[in-house]
Parts: C-alpha cells; sequence; structure tokens
C-alpha cells in the first residue's frame, strides 16, 4: 500500500452487497478465525441481509411477537448468535457492518470501539440531517425514542465480530415482530425520517468514510478472494 | 503441592460494570493456558475470557448473572505446583 498522507491503519472494507444472515456468519467466523491466527488483515464487511431475526447471548425468545407462520410467509429465518444483546431484525434497506479487527492493535478497549461505532454512526445520521443520539442504559443509537441502529460485538482472542445494523429503508412490519431489548421500543429508518427515499449505497459510502476519519483505518475496497488469499497483506 | 491461582476479569479496558453471562467449563474440568473459559458481557459487547494459566477450574466465584467491577474475582484454578 502506498502510504499517502495522514498515518492510517491498514484495514480492508470488503462490501458484500446483499447475503444471506447464516452465509455471512460462516464468513464471519472463517475471518474471525484467521485474523487470529494472524493469517489476514484486519476487514470490515458490509452486507445487506435477506430477512432474518437473531437472538444474542441475553436475548428471550418472549420478544419475539410472530407467529412460526408469519415468519415462514415473509420467509424470515431466525437464528441465536454468540454477540451481546437482546433479539434483533436484518433485512433489506439496513447497512450491516461487521468489523474483525484485533483490538490489540486499535486501542485494547471494548468500551472505546464500540463508543466508535455508535459515534461513526451519529456523525453519518449528522450529514443527511438527522439528530441522532447515544441513551444512557439504553444499548444502539437513537432519534429521539426511536431506535435507529442496534449494536452488538463479540471479541474472542481480542479479535471482534458482529458489530452493527443501521437502519436505511425497512419494511416496518417486519420490525413489529420483535421487541428489541425486550422493552416496548418504537424502531425508526433513515428514509422515514427525511420522508425520501435513500439509497443504501449513499449511506454506505458515508459510513465507511466516518470509519476512516473516526478510527484512523484505511479501508481500502477489496474483493473477498483478496482477503481469502492474503498472506502476503497481514 | 498444589497452588490455588486467581482468576480476574482482564483489562477490558475503561470498562464499568462486567455480567457474567456464561461459563464454558464447568468446575473441575483441566484447562490449558488460553482455553476459553467465561463469557462476560459489558458496553454491548461478549468477551470470551481465556484462562489465564493451565490447571483445573476448582471454583466458580462469580456465577453465571453475577455483576462484577473491573479486575473482579471470577474464579480460581488449581495449578500443579
Amino acid at each position: 500500500m502506498a502510504g499517502s498522507s495522514t498515518r492510517r491503519s491498514r484495514v480492508l472494507h470488503v462490501a458484500l452487497g446483499r447475503a444471506d444472515y447464516e452465509w455471512t456468519l460462516d464468513l464471519q467466523r472463517t475471518l474471525h478465525a484467521r485474523r487470529r491466527d494472524g493469517a489476514i488483515a484486519d476487514v470490515v464487511l458490509t452486507v445487506e441481509h435477506n430477512p432474518v431475526i437473531t437472538f444474542g447471548r441475553s436475548g428471550s425468545r418472549d420478544h419475539l411477537l410472530a407467529t412460526d407462520g408469519e415468519l415462514r410467509r415473509e420467509g424470515i429465518e431466525v437464528f441465536d448468535v454468540e454477540r451481546g444483546g437482546d433479539v434483533t431484525y436484518h433485512g433489506p434497506g439496513q447497512l450491516v457492518v461487521y468489523p474483525i479487527v484485533d483490538l490489540r492493535e486499535h486501542g485494547r478497549d471494548v468500551k472505546r470501539f464500540v463508543a466508535g461505532l455508535e459515534a461513526t454512526t451519529i456523525g453519518t445520521l449528522d450529514r443527511l440531517g438527522i439528530d441522532a443520539a447515544r441513551r444512557d442504559g439504553f444499548p444502539g443509537v437513537w432519534v429521539g425514542d426511536r431506535k435507529i441502529a442496534s449494536i452488538g460485538v463479540y471479541v474472542r482472542g481480542w479479535v471482534t465480530r458482529h458489530g452493527l445494523a443501521l437502519n436505511v429503508a425497512v419494511n416496518p412490519s417486519h420490525f413489529a415482530m420483535i421487541r428489541p431489548c425486550g422493552l416496548p421500543i418504537r424502531t425508526v429508518s433513515i428514509a422515514e425520517i427525511v420522508g425520501r427515499a435513500v439509497p443504501l449505497g449513499q449511506v454506505l459510502e458515508r459510513f465507511v468514510d466516518g470509519l476512516r476519519a473516526e478510527f484512523g483505518w484505511d479501508l481500502d475496497p477489496v474483493g473477498l478472494t483478496e482477503v481469502l488469499d492474503t498472506e502476503a497483506v497481514a | 503441592m498444589e497452588t490455588q491461582l486467581e482468576i480476574r476479569l482482564p483489562d477490558l479496558g475503561d470498562v464499568d460494570m462486567v455480567r457474567v453471562v456464561a461459563w464454558l467449563v464447568e468446575a473441575g474440568t483441566s484447562v490449558a493456558e488460553g482455553d476459553d473459559l467465561v463469557e462476560v458481557e459489558t458496553e454491548k459487547t461478549t468477551f470470551v475470557v481465556p484462562a489465564p494459566f493451565a490447571g483445573r477450574l476448582v471454583e466458580v466465584v462469580a456465577a453465571e448473572g453475577a455483576t462484577l467491577e473491573r479486575g473482579g474475582l471470577l474464579g480460581r484454578i488449581e495449578h500443579p505446583a
């Protein structure tokens, strides 16, 4: 890599486009293991999932409000995953970001890492004219009392996986199928607030710029095959 | 002669309260250094605490659901001297 202006740390960016949750989860686990072995560089995956409901470590099935029939009809899958947090919905119109980075090389501070993801989300929304904030005692990022982004990270061997999901233009009837964090929380998308269609790609671009500014990562766009075949990069 | 060594929360950075989510090994089990020992949750993050040394997990001090402050005691490992 050409060392351009300021000092940036080497973190790759793979934009996966639209992908199934389960496939992406397997990919995260593979990349996570290879990052722990030092076989690959840090990488950030961005993706838009097909509809799925996932339960984190503190998730309760009581927070799923849809019946099996409703889920089947809407083509929504359900998974238990190892990230922190409760129930979450992912689907079309949502920007999902999975950083697979070794925190020992980025400050070794779990709280700072999560705060950085939140700050990036808030900054991205600010550039779209949306005033978002953290709420004490409530995970995620909020616009007033409505949740616009979910955060849940998993760290093993100091390497992260999972991450955050930002609602750009999500089907509200799918959100109504869960009770996020077990609370009667209202969820909202960017498109709903600004009152017009917002392309996911535009939000993605701004978010990646935000990560560069927040963490000092270079986030060179690469293809997945380059990451999986990159002993030379690490 | 065996020594009992304390397993304490590793330094996760500037975090306050940490909750024990799940022990991944049962008391009485032998572990190698670096084995996954217990999952804790803080700041929207699940963190897998590795065994700080080899030995037998003899006591779980912080049970699942317990909350700990920085450097809190998780359990004890008996280390063959």
